[in-house]
């Protein structure tokens, strides 16, 4: 029993933590802000040119909150690539 | 467990080589010894201490070989993590920037849209008399405000 414990503690003696630790980089904060509300179309008589107004920048807030989701897309798979390139 | 091994770290690598040697000397000494007369009594410890010597020579040349090993591991990981985060560096400036320029033109084409609204089209002939002739029933507005409202989570 004793040579056994002894192999064992100098077995356990020899074992060896890699003490490396990666971490997974903080992501751009203008990726991170929230998509805002699409614009509502205010009051009783509206005209068509505020219709059209309201139009105007609800398709480009769309389009700025697709820009951030697809950069949101490609910044994770390129870090994820670099990330798990380190082995 | 890290106690014994602090302190087995204390004991410089040279000890280990000397010990090995010391071993094998002890064993090679033992069998000179038997046919020494008087001395013969002394052969049997030393060849004993002898193969321990050695046995215990050869695990830590064995855990000296693997701790440089794993060293050497871990400085290639740190080098590896070093190049992974300058290219992560990059990679996040690089689509930081495409990013906000492209936010910039979306918001500059709809200021610019809108502005042509208000300065052009609310001047137009046709635009002015469906203006003034037609407004926009309010259920349609209340449809679009609808559609617009989405699914709050």
């Amino acid at each position: 029993m004793k040579h056994v414990a002894l192999v064992l503690v100098l077995a356990l003696a020899a074992c060896t933590n890699v003490p490396i630790k990666q971490k997974f980089p903080e992501a751009i904060p203008e990726l991170k802000e929230k998509c805002p509300d699409l614009k509502q179309i205010e009051g009783d008589k509206v005209a068509i040119t505020d219709l059209l107004k309201s139009v105007i920048t609800n398709y480009n807030m769309y389009y700025e909150c697709s820009l951030k989701n697809d950069g949101w897309n490609r910044w994770y798979d390129e870090q994820r690539k670099i990330y798990e390139s380190v082995k | 467990m890290s106690q014994l091994i602090w302190m087995i770290n204390l004991i410089p690598d040279i000890f280990w080589t000397l010990l090995l040697w010391a071993g094998v000397l002890s064993v090679i000494a033992s069998y000179l010894l038997g046919k020494i007369p008087f001395v013969s009594q002394y052969k049997i410890p030393l060849r004993v201490g002898g193969v321990v010597a050695v046995l215990i020579g050869v695990y830590f040349y064995g855990v000296i070989a693997n701790e440089e090993k794993w060293q050497a591991r871990i400085r290639e990981l740190e080098e590896q993590v070093k190049v992974a985060e300058a290219k992560s560096a990059d990679t996040n400036t690089v689509i930081k920037t495409e990013v906000v320029e492209k936010v910039k033109v979306i918001k500059e084409r709809a200021k610019t849209q809108i502005e042509y609204v208000d300065r052009e089209i609310v001047k137009n002939n046709e635009v002015i008399k469906y203006v003034e002739n037609c407004p926009v029933p309010k259920v349609i507005i209340d449809q679009i405000n609808e559609a617009a409202k989405g699914v709050k989570q």
